[in-house]
């Protein structure tokens, strides 16, 4: 085994090197393309491939596209064997682990050479997957969370307009709360809850990434604020336990006051929830403008022997197909020309879709949550369960912040 | 017991969403279409093949395999003892915690993306060779003898004496490798690059809605890979009937 | 077995010799398979619990830090431990709801067929699907269970199943049973179908009423598939792990972590492949004693009956 090791990694040294090398085309070069859950977008993604390969003869696109629990296991996988996509789509902080693995590939030498690709991104959503000051994915399509809500609701509560602060947001939440009803939801994956630290000021590591910071009379409190409005109902408690389906299908029921989420939760509980109109729904910002990303990237893996090729894909699915991407699944791409344009269409075509994309790209330098850690799921493995004791009523705050400080200081120092 | 599955079928035959509360106890405007939908909106029939190949092979095998090996573990032999114990053992060995050195092997063995590799796993189970075992050991000493002294070979035991008296065993492994390679979806998840060459959970699954999918899809994708192996169970099921031994030792 | 006469030292030899060769060829297409997709990942694994390794990097040694880790500072790993062990608890009630029905539908009436066919249907599904189906049942707002239990007035506020901590094992657990149920009863129809029926004839002649006979009779003669049962349910913690990991993830707050999914997690979620694999030792090593000590209960050799 320690041989096949050896082996594998003299293997992806003798690839990097060649890589320097101008790649003369011989046989057909193929490059696979892996993408996260996106098989509904079929037609426009093999369209995208025919057009490539048209002007390039002699190439092939392989494309696999897998759901997001299927990506690890896969991914990790073709990484030991030697044979990763050459291109990969991915989720959130996973990019940021794959990149501190070293499985992707620097993009920082192209795009410090080639401006005009890194000028066609909005800065603050490609230093999402800066890891160590290098760049190693470009963005696919972003999302960070906003506030929605429930206006109908509010106008009975007698509440005027969203919340402008975290007093206000646990406020308005008791006031809308009565027996089914619920005044606030979040969803608490990768870590979109964070907000409701940031806006009081709570970050949960040091600016180099090296010890934590969040355990603070602040934090405790803000901790201990959430806990008893959770007990007391005002605070959905699905915020706590929920994944997906059941915060954003609690919303769609039309009893809970606010959920704060990212974009693409719009569609799913306005599929859900008929009572969500442009009348109704109430779009916002959270206090302070603070938002947790949870954007997918593309990157190249390291151990592509096309990566040439490989990054002439990256430039033209964040170009060319950036704009059909955006316009076929309503979401904002990244590629701010190409946001413009198609926010300018949404104006008119659908205002409320409209209103919710804008949020995403206002107050992208309030982005919290976004830590470049290469080990984002031990430390969030670490932190997570211990704040959901809390929350939950099972442990008081003080021990439960001191648990979480030791636990994730061990995970830091192991790196 | 039955509860679920009258639920899975209510809700295949509609669009509407199972999370509606309160929840509906007939479903309302039913349609085939989801069904007809899985049928055309993925290669099915290719996919279908591909399974139905797998598992023939895995079924096909594992009878034979685990036969001759459950045979080989009535017979006394120096070393039986540590060898049920490692059988017992590999039992123990979660597929999990295998995948990465499984694919290695399977790829070193040039297996990948091939019917063989999906089946290869697969190929002789544990849980089945310990029910041959159970069952041939049932069997009464006295008619093996008896076909010893007729002058058969150890194939021709197991074929001609062994076998036809455990029915129930055979019925029971073809049963739980047809199922357990039917419903195979991590494994051909790895193993698979080609869209050609997946499995039916494998296909069905990439027909689901890209957001957790909770209308009727999903359950006409659970009811069509539930079909076959309900059918292999109601093949089979008349051989867990009694009354196949009794004849043959009066005799 | 008679030898023929004859040269008996020499010629029994030989035919001894011949019938390990058949033994040895017989066991090796089996042993082959589990050679290579059993033993050799355990070995990975053996060798990896003892190092430090991410893909893409070379392995360091590590001796046994990551034991250490696991069994001293490690809390998650006790509580999978324990909910773990709660699960295959719960096999013996399960195993014991099986043989009652096995036993009931042992007979080749039309209905037994019917009853038999949809006590086993719930096994062909995909764990998947079963755990989908019931993490909606469990829902609060959708769910049947919820909606059922409100109807008819037994409880006012919707019950919490999978998102409390004390219901969320409990819930699990039921439908882990519900699936796994028509399996032991195959297994045990099997064992059922090959006890000869003349020892039951036998026993009626001489008397004996029928829970003698199940004692004398039908139990020890089903000590193999009961044996299998035990190992059956002993595996169910790490089988079903798709249910545990679509119907809670582990959650609320590790409640529902088996060993299983702990192991999966820190691999493929956190990238922890050495530290998966030391758990997996570890579960390998529990799982080996219980298998042990289910043996012994058997009467040892895997529960084998000795010829009668």
């Amino acid at each position: 085994m320690i041989s096949r090791r050896a082996l594998l990694k003299s293997g992806a040294g003798a690839v990097a090197t060649t890589l320097a090398a101008p790649a003369i085309a011989q046989a057909p070069k193929k490059i696979s393309f892996l993408t996260w859950n996106i098989i509904d977008q079929e037609p426009m993604i093999r369209g995208w491939i025919t057009r490539f390969v048209k002007d390039r003869p002699g190439v092939e696109v392989e494309w696999l596209d897998k759901k997001g629990p299927e990506i690890p296991v896969f991914y990790q996988t073709q990484l030991v064997a030697g044979t990763p996509p050459d291109v990969i789509n991915t989720q959130g902080a996973l990019g940021l682990e794959y990149a501190a693995q070293g499985a992707l590939l620097d993009l920082t030498p192209r795009l410090k050479a080639e401006t005009s690709v890194s000028s066609r991104f909005n800065a603050d959503y490609l230093s999402n997957w800066a890891y160590e000051g290098n760049n190693y994915m470009l963005p696919f399509y972003i999302t960070k969370t906003l506030l929605f809500y429930n206006k109908p609701m509010f106008q009975t509560a007698g509440l005027s307009g969203p919340p402008r602060s975290f007093d206000a947001i646990i406020d308005a939440a008791q006031r809308m709360t009565s027996g089914e009803a619920s005044g606030f939801l979040t969803l608490n994956f990768d870590w979109l809850y964070w907000p409701l630290y940031a806006m009081n000021g709570v970050d949960l590591l040091s600016k180099d990434l090296t010890h934590p910071t969040f355990n603070t009379p602040t934090a405790i409190e803000v901790t201990d604020r959430l806990a008893k409005a959770t007990e007391a109902g005002a605070i959905n408690k699905i915020s706590w336990t929920g994944r997906w389906v059941e915060p954003n299908g609690a919303f769609a029921a039309g009893n809970v006051g606010m959920l704060h989420a990212h974009s693409p939760a719009y569609f799913f509980f306005k599929g859900q929830g008929k009572w969500v109109t442009p009348e109704t729904l109430g779009v916002a910002h959270a206090p302070g403008g603070f938002a947790t990303p949870n954007s997918h990237g593309l990157g190249i893996s390291k151990a592509s022997k096309n990566a040439d090729l490989a990054w002439d894909f990256l430039k033209f699915v964040t170009n060319e197909g950036a704009q059909e991407l955006g316009v076929n699944r309503k979401l904002v791409t990244g590629n701010t020309a190409v946001d413009a344009k198609n926010l300018a269409d949404l104006e008119k075509s659908d205002p409320l879709v409209y209103s919710i994309l804008k949020t995403q790209l206002e107050h992208t330098d309030k982005m919290v949550g976004n830590w470049r850690l290469g080990n984002d799921s031990k430390v969030k493995e670490a932190f997570w369960p211990e704040l959901q004791n809390v929350l939950l009523g099972r442990k008081d705050a003080k021990s439960a912040l001191a648990d979480a400080e030791r636990k994730v200081t061990r995970e830091l120092k192991r790196g | 017991m039955l509860l679920p599955f009258y639920w899975v079928l209510k809700t295949a035959v509609t669009n509407e969403n199972i999370y509606a509360y309160p929840p509906r106890l007939l479903p309302e405007s039913p349609h085939l279409f989801n069904f007809v939908d899985v049928w055309y909106f993925i290669p099915f029939p290719r996919y279908l093949f591909n399974s139905l190949i797998v598992s023939v092979l895995v079924v096909a095998s594992n009878v034979i395999f685990n036969a001759m090996a459950a045979y080989a573990l009535t017979k006394s032999f120096p070393g039986k003892h540590a060898m049920l114990l490692v059988f017992l053992s590999c039992m123990l060995i979660p597929f999990q915690a295998t995948i990465i050195p499984a694919y290695l092997i399977t790829s070193k063995l040039g297996l990948l993306n091939s019917y063989l590799g999906l089946a290869f796993p697969l190929l002789s189970t544990i849980v089945c060779i310990f029910v041959f075992k159970a069952a041939f050991e049932a069997v009464p000493q006295s008619l093996v003898d008896a076909a010893r002294i007729d002058g058969l070979n150890e194939w021709r035991i197991i074929l001609r004496v062994l076998m036809p008296l455990s029915k129930a065993a055979i019925a029971t492994n073809v049963v739980l490798a047809f199922i357990w390679s039917w419903n195979a979806f991590l494994w051909p998840l790895i193993i698979t690059r080609e869209p050609t060459m997946q499995t039916l959970p494998l296909g069905l699954a990439r027909f689901l809605s890209y957001m957790e999918d909770t209308t009727g899809a999903l359950y006409a994708f659970a009811a069509m890979v539930l079909a076959p192996s309900i059918f292999v169970f109601l093949m089979a099921q008349k051989e867990f009937i009694r009354g196949l031994t009794s004849g043959a030792t009066k005799g | 077995m008679i030898p023929k006469i004859g040269r008996r030292g020499a010629w029994w030899r030989k035919k001894r010799t011949r019938e390990l060769a058949i033994v040895a060829c017989f066991l090796l297409p089996s042993l082959a398979i589990f050679f290579l997709y059993r033993v050799l990942p355990l070995g990975w694994n053996l060798l990896l619990s003892v190092q430090y390794w991410s893909p893409l990097k070379p392995p360091r040694w590590a001796g046994l830090d990551h034991y250490q880790e696991m069994l001293l500072y490690d809390d998650v790993f006790w509580q999978s431990l324990k909910n773990t062990l709660i699960f295959i608890g719960a096999s013996p009630i399960a195993i014991a709801l099986a043989l009652g029905i096995a036993l009931l539908l042992n007979s080749d009436l039309k209905s037994a067929a019917v009853y038999r066919s949809i006590v086993f249907l719930s096994y062909p599904l995909m764990t998947v699907a079963v755990g989908i189906i019931w993490r909606w049942m469990y829902d609060e707002r959708g769910g049947i269970i919820n909606f059922a239990l409100r109807e008819s007035g037994v409880v006012a506020k919707p019950i919490p199943f999978l998102q409390s901590f004390e219901w969320a094992l409990p819930s699990v657990i039921v439908a882990e049973v519900w699936q796994v149920l028509g399996f032991y009863m195959i297994i045990i129809l099997t064992g059922l179908q090959s006890i000869p029926q003349h020892l039951y004839e036998a026993a009626s002649i001489d008397g004996a009423p029928h829970w003698a006979q199940f004692g004398r009779i039908t139990l020890p003669m089903l000590r193999p598939s009961l044996f299998l049962c035990a190992v059956v349910g002993i595996l169910n913690s790490f089988t079903s792990f798709d249910l545990v990991y679509i119907m809670t993830n582990g959650g609320p707050g590790h409640a529902t972590e088996l060993l299983i999914t702990y192991i999966y997690k820190s691999g493929f979620g956190q990238t922890k492949f050495d530290y998966a694999a030391a758990l997996t030792v570890v579960q390998f090593i529990l799982l080996l004693a219980l298998t042990y000590l289910a043996n012994r209960a058997a009467g040892g050799n895997a529960g084998s009956l000795e010829r009668q």
